[in-house]
């Protein structure tokens, strides 16, 4: 069996470096343009994160996460810290900012892992508002208050619309077992 | 576990992983039984990951320089990847221009026949050498190695001219707002619901001191000018001429009437005062 690209950097195949950068660059780059929303924070960040990836290559476990989700969850992490330590507000922008496309674009080849398809699905069965929610908070990396602000929901029902949607969307991807707690 | 102590759990876990917690909120989470704390965190982050894949759109290629740039912090990291590198490098790039030197290795010592050897194989490089020189190509093709080409970026103009074809999109034209210094504004919006995506076209709006203000773009679905417009987002001039600014409009957005800039402290605001209208943008009924 050939062994994954993070499973090669830790064992120490300089090669697979190159590989990491080639086939999950464009990832990493779009999470932080889309969080940070600042050309600048987004390069320095994506160095920070492939900086953890290569001193966390060997936690990798292919039976828990696929190697794209895993290095998606190590660039969150560096994000939400950056986010955490900035003062970004909700609307900063730049001026060639990437576009948010609508949900249908999930069904395009997208090239992601089978979580990341999945976890497309299971959003589309979101009541729409906790779509909202999951989005403004994941994606663009607002705060439960802020987007209260922004929406004009009260902060209780986001902080609702967030636990219940995000974890109807782990009982979809089969990594947890929280039926009463996605009850609507 | 109560079904509040579940609420509780879950809440800080939701919080944790989509923003980080407070330290009240750690020490919170500390009286849970950490086994099914972690269990569960690593399994929201998973879920949060793969949402964030799914609704990320398309992946936007990392920038040449910032491949370099953490290419080359990699060494760091991995001693082995600069020698590498270098072995593995074109053969029609020196060394030397590459800024890489090598140490001589240390060789055996050779013997009588060892240098026979070598004597013999040299005589036969030289006779192969005349032979090319004698026999070759009247005009000489030097290979030469192309540098891989680069697929062109596609471009904001590209982009917005293709969003122009595509059905039900919207188009309106700016005018100037209540900013004396901005009464010569031209150029336009493009919007598509069905996209939800949209570009600012613009002519004599001024560069701006991103660290003093900042262009804030507000979408409004009421043509009587509704209190709580849609942001559009924040953005910067940061050159003369004609500019193209994508639109990110952070909520879903239908039929939008009128588009207005407002110039805003750094980082935008979440309600504008309307006191700096740089530009509106009416659609035609």
């Amino acid at each position: 069996m050939t062994d994954s690209i993070l499973q090669r950097i830790a064992a120490g195949d300089s090669t697979a470096v190159e590989d990491c950068l080639k086939k999950y660059g464009g990832l990493v780059w779009s999470l932080a343009r889309k969080m940070l929303r600042n050309s600048d924070d987004a390069e320095d960040a994506v160095q920070e994160i492939f900086v953890d990836v290569w001193k966390n290559a060997e936690r990798f476990d292919e039976t828990k996460s696929s190697e794209t989700t895993f290095i998606a969850m190590i660039a969150r992490r560096r994000l939400i810290d950056k986010i955490r330590h900035s003062n970004r507000r909700i609307t900063a922008d730049s001026l060639d900012d990437v576009l948010l496309e609508p949900f249908t674009r999930a069904d395009k080849d997208m090239q992601l892992g089978l979580e990341a398809r999945e976890a497309a699905v299971a959003m589309r069965n979101l009541r729409p508002e906790q779509q909202q929610v999951l989005r403004l908070s994941i994606v663009q990396g607002m705060s439960h208050q802020e987007i209260a602000d922004a929406t004009g929901m009260p902060l209780g029902t986001v902080k609702t619309h967030a636990r219940r949607g995000i974890l109807q969307v782990r009982e979809h991807l089969g990594l947890g077992s929280s039926k009463q707690e996605v009850a609507l | 576990m109560t079904e509040e102590q579940r609420d509780l759990l879950f809440d800080l876990l939701t919080k944790k992983v989509l923003y980080g917690l407070e330290p009240s909120e750690e020490q919170q989470l500390a009286e849970f039984d950490q086994s099914v704390v972690e269990a569960e965190f690593r399994s929201l982050e998973i879920t949060t990951a793969a949402i964030n894949m799914a609704e990320l759109g398309d992946f936007e290629p990392m920038p040449d320089h910032l491949f370099a740039r953490v290419s080359e912090s990699a060494s760091e990291w991995m001693p082995n990847a600069a020698a590498e590198e270098a072995e593995t490098a074109p053969a029609w790039q020196p060394a030397e221009d590459r800024g890489i030197t090598y140490a001589e290795p240390e060789r055996p010592s050779l013997g009588w026949f060892g240098w026979l050897g070598w004597a013999a194989a040299a005589a036969a490089s030289i006779a192969l050498a005349l032979n090319l020189f004698v026999y070759r190509p009247a005009t000489p093709e030097v290979a030469k190695q192309e540098p891989p080409a680069q697929p062109q970026p596609i471009t904001p103009a590209d982009l917005r001219a293709q969003l122009l074809t595509a059905p039900n999109a919207v188009k309106a034209e700016w005018s100037a707002g209540n900013v004396k210094e901005i009464a010569q504004i031209t150029g336009d919006v493009v919007w598509s619901d069905d996209k939800q995506t949209g570009y600012m076209r613009f002519r004599g709006l001024p560069v701006n001191d991103a660290n003093k203000e900042q262009y804030q773009l507000w979408i409004f679905e009421d043509a009587k000018l509704e209190a709580h417009p849609k942001d559009g987002g924040v953005f910067d001039v940061t050159a003369d001429g004609e500019v193209i600014v994508p639109i990110n409009a952070k909520l879903l957005t239908k039929s939008p009437k009128v588009f207005a800039i407002t110039i805003e402290p750094p980082g935008g605001v979440v309600v504008s005062k309307r006191e700096k209208i740089a530009a509106l943008a009416k659609v035609a009924a």
